[in-house]
C-alpha cells in the first residue's frame, strides 16, 4: 500500500514540480535558510484557577524544507505552539516570523491571506466537511483563493495521494485512513511551503498510520514542503531530522 | 467578498439540499404566504369595499340634511374638480285614475349617480338608461309601484300637482339604504320638476343631498376648503359605510391581520431556531475555511449569498402560495362580495420581499458575526459551539427587530403593544419555570427508573438549552391557542348571530282593530301569536341639557322619529348606561340607542322634546342601550316609557317567522291589504352567507398558522438533534438498550411539553381576554375544551416529535452514528 502511493507520488510530483516555480527555484535543504522563526514565546490564558501558562519562553527555528517534530505528553502545549507557529492563535508575549514576516503583528485576514497561499493543515480529527465529497473537500482552500483550475488540480491531489477512485463519496462514506489521505490532499493541493500536520496519526489503527507516516515524509521529500509534525508518537516523531521536546508548556 | 458570494452561489444546491435551510425555507416560505395572502387579501377586500361603499352613498362624499343645503357646496366642489350631483327625496302618494301608493320619491340631477349604477329598463326589459335623470315631465319606477298601480308603457301618474309619464322601469340604484324610506317602492323623477310637484311644504319630511366624487387629494382639498358645517348638515365618506358591508368580514379582517401577525411572530421564533442550527453546523466549516485562509469578507460573502438566494427562493414560493390561498379565500367570500375585485397591486409583492429579508437578517445577522469572526483555532481545540450568552443578544435583537418591523407593517401599536408585553411575560414565565425544574431535579435523587433518571438529569445537564426548549415550546403554544380560542369564539358568536327562529318578515301599519284578526290568522295558519310593539311617528325637536333653560337643535340632525314606548326592555337590547325606568314611574322618560346618543352629542339627564300626533311633549333621557340590530326583531333609536307614550296615537308594527316553504304571506296581503309586509328572506339568507364564507375563511388562515406553529415545535425539537443523536449513540454503545434510551428522551420531552403547555394556557387565557375586549368587542369565557386539547395535542406533539427526532439514532448501529456524526 505505502509502495503503491510512492509510486504515485513520484508519478504525480513530477508534474507537480514542473508546475511550481518556487518549487524549482527553491534549493533542497538550503543551509539557514529559515522558514519559521520563533522568540520567546509565551502564551498564558484566563482559567478558573487564574493565570494559566500554556507555553513559555519557546524559542525555535525551522528551516526550509527540513522536518521538524514536536513531542510531548498531552497537555504539554504542543497544539497551542502550532497554532501560534501557523498562525491561527496569537502568544501573549513574543514573535513568530513566518515565511519571513512577523505574523504576530498582522491581522486575523493578514494571517489568512499567508496561511490561504503557503501553509497546509493537517489535524488529528480530519476535520473533512460531512456535506462535501472528497473532491468538494479538498477543492476548499483553492476555491476560497479563486483559483479557476480547482477541480483539475483537486484531481490530481487526490490522485497524488490514491484516491481518485474516490473522488465522488461524501467524507462520511470514508474509513480513517481515507478521511485523513483526503485531508493530506487537501493540505497540498496549493502546494504549501509549510504544511503543520497535528497528531496526523493519532485516530488511525497502525495500518492506515503507516500509510499517512509515509505520505507526508513522500511530500516532503519530492517537494520539498517543510513538515512541522505535533505528536506523542516518538516512532513518527523520530522519523523528522529534528525533533522537539515539550514538557509543562517548556521546550527540553 | 466577490469570492464568497461566487463560493456561495456555486455551493447553494448542495449546502440547501442538505436540510440545514430547509427550516429555515420552511418559516420563510409560511411568513411570506401568511403576510402575502392576507395583503393580496386586504389589498383588493379594502378596493373592493370602497367601491362598494361608495355605491351604497352613490358617492364618494354626502352632505345630507333635512333641511335645504346651500347650493355653495356644489360650487366649491366644482371649483376643487370634483364631480357633483343632487338628490331630494321626499315621500309622497303616486296616484293613477284608480288607485294611489305612498311611495318614496327620488328626484334627481342628470349626473346622478357618481358612483354605483342606475339601472333602468323599458317594460320589455331592455336596459335604457344606466345613469342621469328622466327628462322633466318622465319618471321611472320600481317594478312594485308598477304591480301595484297596474301601470302600462307610457302611463301617466300624479305626484302632487305634476302629471309624469311613465317610460322606464328602475331594476337598480346604487343609494338605496340613503334615505329614511328605505320599505317604501322608488319613483326617479327629474329634480327640476319639483316645483311644479309643489309637494314640498314647511315642515315635509325631506332627505337633500349633495353629492361629491373626485381624487383622495381633491376630495380631502374640498373638505378643508368647507371648513365647519352647519349642525343639520351631516357629512358622509364612503369610509364611513364601509361597516355596513357586515360585522363578520370586519371581524375576519381583524382575524386575518391577528393571525398574519401570529404567523410571522412563530415564522420568526423557527427561523430563530433553524438558523442557530444552521449556524452551529457551519462553525466548523467558518472555521476551517479560516484556517485555510479565508477571509472575514469572504465568510461573511459566502453566508449572505446562501441566504439571499434562499430569501428569493423562499420568498417567491411563499408568494405563490399566499396568492394560491387568497385566491382560495376570495372564491370563499365571493358570496359577500358583489362587486368585482381589482386585480391585486405589486404592495404584496414588495411586502413579501421586505417580510422575509426581515426573518432572515433579524434572526441570522447576528450569526453571520459569531462566523464570520470565528477563530481558526476551534479546528485544534474541537469547539464548535455557540454559547447561549451569544444567543441572548441573537434573541433580543430579533425581538426588537421584529417590533419594528410589525410596528412599520401593521400600524397597530395597541395590538402590538399587548403582544410584546405577553412575549416579555410569558418568556419570563417560562424562564423562570426552566431555572426552577433544573434546580429542583438536580437536588432530586431519583432512586428507581434508570431511562427516566437520565432523561430528567439531561434535562439539568443541559442547562439553558433545556430553558431555552421550554421558551419556544411555549411561545408557540400560547400563539396557536390564542388564535384557536379566537378562532372558535368568533365562529360562534356569529353563528350565534342568525339563530333558526331569526323573524324573516316584518309587518307594517298595523291598526288596533287589525290586531284581533292577524292574531287570529297567524293562530290558525301557522299555530304562533305575534307580539305587536307600538310604532309612533314623529318628530324630535330639541334637546335641553340638565340644569339648563337653554333649548338647543343642534347635532339633532336628522329629527324623524319613529318612537315606541316599552314597559320593559326589549330582549335584543342592553343598557350601556344609565338605568331602565321602573314600570310604576309617572315621569316621562326616554331610552335612546348609544350611538345616537353620541353622535346627537347627549347625556343622561339631557330632556328631549317632541312632536307626535300633534301634540308636543317632552321626556328625560334615563338610560342609553346597546342594541343587537342583528336580532332582527323592531328596534328603535328612541323608547319612550309608558307614561310618556301610552297616550299618543300609534300603528303597531311586528317580526314574524315563517317557514320559506309556506306560502300563507300570499293569502295575507290578500286578506290584509293596509298592512305592509316586508320579505327579509333574501337579506338573512346573505348574512348567513356571509358568517358561513367568512367562517371557512377564517379557518383557512387559522390552518396557515397552525402549520408555522408545528414547524416552529418541529424546529425547536431538532435544534439540538445533533447532540441528541451523539448522547444516544454513545449511551447505546455503553450498553443502554432501546427501552432505557426510549424512556430517556420520553421523560425529558414529556416534562418540557407539560411545563410549557401549561404556562402557555395560563397566559393564552390572560392575552385572549384582552385581545377579545379591546380589538373583537366580544366577551370572552375560557374555552376548556380548547384549552384542555391544546394542551393535550400540545404535549403529545412535543413528546412524538422529539422522540422521532432521535428514532433512527435508536435503531442504528451507535458506531455507524458516531462514524456520522
Amino acid at each position: 500500500m505505502v509502495f503503491l502511493f510512492n509510486d504515485k507520488l513520484s508519478e504525480a510530483f513530477t508534474v507537480m514540480k514542473t508546475e511550481s516555480k518556487i518549487a524549482e527555484n527553491t534549493p533542497r535543504h538550503p543551509l539557514k535558510d529559515l522558514i519559521l522563526e520563533v522568540k520567546n514565546i509565551t502564551k498564558e490564558v484566563n482559567s478558573p484557577e487564574g493565570l494559566l501558562t500554556i507555553v513559555k519562553d519557546i524559542n525555535l527555528s525551522v528551516e526550509r524544507g527540513k522536518p521538524i517534530s514536536l513531542v510531548g505528553p498531552s497537555g504539554s502545549g504542543k497544539t497551542t505552539l502550532l497554532a501560534i507557529m501557523a498562525g491561527l492563535d496569537l502568544p501573549t508575549r513574543g514573535s513568530v516570523n513566518l515565511l519571513g514576516s512577523n505574523i504576530t503583528s498582522m491581522n486575523e485576514d493578514q494571517r489568512a491571506q499567508i496561511r490561504a497561499q503557503d501553509v497546509g493543515f493537517v489535524f488529528q480529527s480530519f476535520h473533512l466537511m460531512p456535506r462535501l465529497s472528497a473532491l468538494d473537500n479538498v477543492m476548499l482552500p483553492l476555491e476560497i483563493a479563486g483559483d479557476p483550475d480547482a477541480i483539475e488540480k483537486s484531481q490530481i491531489a487526490l490522485d497524488q495521494v490514491g484516491l481518485s477512485a474516490r473522488s465522488k463519496n461524501f467524507a462520511t462514506q470514508l474509513s480513517g485512513g481515507e478521511k485523513q489521505r483526503v485531508a493530506i490532499a487537501r493540505a497540498i493541493v496549493n502546494k504549501p511551503k509549510i504544511l503543520f500536520a497535528d497528531e496526523p496519526t493519532g485516530n488511525l489503527d497502525q495500518k492506515s498510520s503507516n500509510a499517512v507516516t509515509d505520505l507526508l515524509f513522500s511530500i516532503n521529500e519530492l517537494i520539498n514542503t517543510t513538515l512541522v509534525l505535533v505528536t506523542h508518537d516518538l516512532l513518527l516523531a523520530e522519523k523528522c531530522e529534528d525533533l522537539y521536546e515539550l514538557s509543562d508548556g517548556s521546550l527540553l | 467578498m466577490i469570492k464568497g458570494f461566487r463560493y456561495g452561489l456555486n455551493k447553494f444546491w448542495s449546502e440547501a439540499l442538505s436540510g440545514d435551510l430547509l427550516i429555515l425555507s420552511l418559516s420563510i416560505i409560511l411568513a411570506v404566504t401568511s403576510i402575502s395572502s392576507v395583503s393580496f387579501l386586504g389589498d383588493r377586500l379594502q378596493t373592493s369595499m370602497k367601491l362598494q361603499a361608495s355605491s351604497i352613498l352613490g358617492a364618494d362624499l354626502v352632505l345630507r340634511s333635512a333641511s335645504v343645503i346651500d347650493p355653495k357646496y356644489l360650487e366649491l366642489g366644482i371649483a376643487n374638480n370634483l364631480e357633483t350631483a343632487e338628490t331630494i327625496t321626499f315621500l309622497s302618494m303616486v296616484i293613477t285614475d284608480d288607485d294611489n301608493l305612498l311611495t318614496s320619491i327620488k328626484t334627481t340631477s342628470e349626473s346622478y349617480p357618481l358612483r354605483g349604477e342606475l339601472i333602468v329598463t323599458d317594460f320589455n326589459g331592455s336596459p335604457i338608461q344606466n345613469n342621469g335623470s328622466p327628462p322633466t315631465g318622465h319618471v321611472w319606477i320600481e317594478p312594485k309601484i308598477v304591480e301595484t298601480l297596474n301601470i302600462k308603457n307610457s302611463s301617466e301618474i300624479s305626484i302632487g300637482n305634476k302629471v309624469l309619464k311613465v317610460d322606464g322601469i328602475i331594476q337598480d340604484f346604487p343609494d338605496r339604504n340613503s334615505s329614511f324610506v328605505g320599505f317604501y317602492p322608488i319613483a326617479i323623477a327629474n329634480i327640476n320638476d319639483i316645483s311644479d310637484m309643489g309637494v314640498i311644504q314647511t315642515g315635509s319630511r325631506v332627505v337633500y343631498r349633495s353629492m361629491f366624487s373626485g381624487s383622495t387629494r381633491n376630495l380631502n382639498n374640498f373638505i378643508n376648503d368647507i371648513g365647519e358645517i352647519p349642525a343639520d348638515i351631516r357629512l358622509q365618506q364612503a369610509e364611513d359605510v364601509g361597516d355596513e358591508l357586515g360585522e363578520a368580514l370586519g371581524e375576519s379582517v381583524t382575524f386575518f391581520n391577528l393571525a398574519s401577525l401570529f404567523t410571522i411572530i412563530i415564522s420568526v421564533i423557527s427561523a430563530m431556531m433553524a438558523v442557530r442550527r444552521y449556524a452551529t453546523r457551519n462553525l466548523l466549516q467558518a472555521s476551517l475555511m479560516k484556517v485555510f485562509g479565508a477571509s472575514k469578507l469572504f465568510i461573511l460573502g459566502h453566508q449572505i449569498m446562501q441566504l439571499l438566494l434562499i430569501i428569493l427562493f423562499a420568498t417567491l414560493l411563499g408568494l405563490l402560495c399566499g396568492y394560491a390561498l387568497q385566491s382560495l379565500i376570495i372564491s370563499t367570500l365571493q358570496g359577500i362580495l358583489t362587486t368585482d375585485l381589482p386585480a391585486p397591486s405589486f404592495k404584496p409583492l414588495v411586502l413579501g420581499f421586505v417580510t422575509s429579508i426581515f426573518v432572515v437578517f433579524a434572526t441570522a445577522s447576528p450569526y453571520l458575526k459569531i462566523l464570520s469572526q470565528t477563530e481558526p483555532i476551534r479546528i485544534l481545540r474541537n469547539d464548535f459551539s455557540i454559547n447561549l450568552s451569544n444567543n441572548l443578544t441573537i434573541y433580543l435583537v430579533a425581538l426588537v427587530t421584529m417590533f419594528i418591523f410589525l410596528g412599520i407593517l401593521f400600524q397597530d401599536i395597541k395590538l402590538l403593544s399587548y403582544i410584546l408585553m405577553a412575549l416579555i411575560f410569558v418568556t419570563a414565565a417560562l424562564y423562570a419555570i426552566g431555572k426552577i425544574l433544573i434546580i429542583l431535579l438536580g437536588s432530586i435523587n431519583f432512586s428507581s427508573g434508570i431511562g427516566w433518571k437520565i432523561g430528567l438529569k439531561n434535562i439539568v445537564n443541559r442547562g439553558n438549552e433545556s430553558i431555552l426548549q421550554i421558551i419556544i415550546f411555549g411561545l408557540s403554544l400560547l400563539f396557536l391557542i390564542v388564535l384557536a380560542e379566537t378562532r372558535t369564539d368568533l365562529i360562534d358568536s356569529w353563528s350565534e348571530t342568525l339563530e333558526e327562529d331569526t323573524p324573516n318578515y316584518f309587518l307594517f301599519n298595523i291598526q288596533e282593530y287589525d290586531i284581533a284578526n292577524v292574531t287570529s290568522y297567524f293562530l290558525e295558519t301557522a299555530n304562533f301569536s305575534p307580539s305587536y310593539t307600538p310604532l309612533i311617528r314623529g318628530r324630535l325637536l330639541s334637546a335641553k341639557r340638565a340644569g339648563s333653560d337653554e333649548l338647543s337643535s343642534e347635532n339633532l340632525m336628522e329629527r324623524e322619529a319613529n318612537l315606541t314606548w316599552q314597559e320593559s326592555l326589549p330582549k335584543s337590547n342592553k343598557i350601556s348606561k344609565g338605568e331602565w325606568w321602573n314600570q310604576e314611574s309617572t315621569t316621562a322618560e326616554v331610552s335612546i340607542d348609544a350611538e345616537v346618543a353620541e353622535s346627537m352629542n347627549l347625556e343622561i339627564g339631557d330632556e328631549l322634546f317632541f312632536s307626535a300626533g300633534g301634540s308636543k311633549f317632552s321626556a328625560i333621557v334615563t338610560s342609553f342601550r346597546e342594541i343587537e340590530w342583528e336580532s332582527f326583531s323592531p328596534n328603535f333609536f328612541f323608547i319612550l316609557s309608558p307614561s310618556a307614550g301610552q297616550s299618543l296615537p300609534n300603528s303597531y308594527i311586528t317580526s314574524i317567522k315563517i317557514s320559506e316553504q309556506s306560502n300563507i304571506m300570499n293569502s295575507f296581503t290578500q286578506r290584509f291589504p293596509t298592512i305592509t309586509s316586508v320579505d327579509l328572506g333574501a337579506v338573512i339568507q346573505q348574512i348567513r352567507n356571509t358568517v358561513s364564507s367568512a367562517s371557512l375563511a377564517v379557518q383557512y388562515i387559522f390552518l396557515l398558522t397552525l402549520i408555522a406553529g408545528i414547524l416552529a415545535l418541529v424546529a425547536s425539537v431538532f435544534s439540538n438533534r445533533d447532540q441528541r443523536t451523539k448522547e444516544t449513540a454513545i449511551m447505546h454503545a455503553i450498553g443502554a438498550n432501546r427501552l432505557i434510551i426510549f424512556q430517556s428522551a420520553a421523560a425529558e420531552f414529556f416534562i418540557l411539553g407539560i411545563l410549557s403547555g401549561l404556562t402557555a394556557i395560563i397566559f393564552a387565557v390572560i392575552l385572549s381576554s384582552i385581545i377579545f375586549s379591546q380589538f373583537l368587542d366580544l366577551l370572552y369565557s375560557p374555552n376548556i375544551l380548547i384549552l384542555g386539547l391544546s394542551f393535550a395535542i400540545g404535549v403529545i406533539f412535543i413528546f412524538i416529535s422529539g422522540i422521532l427526532s432521535i428514532r433512527k439514532t435508536i435503531y442504528t448501529s451507535p458506531v455507524i452514528t458516531l462514524r456520522e456524526s
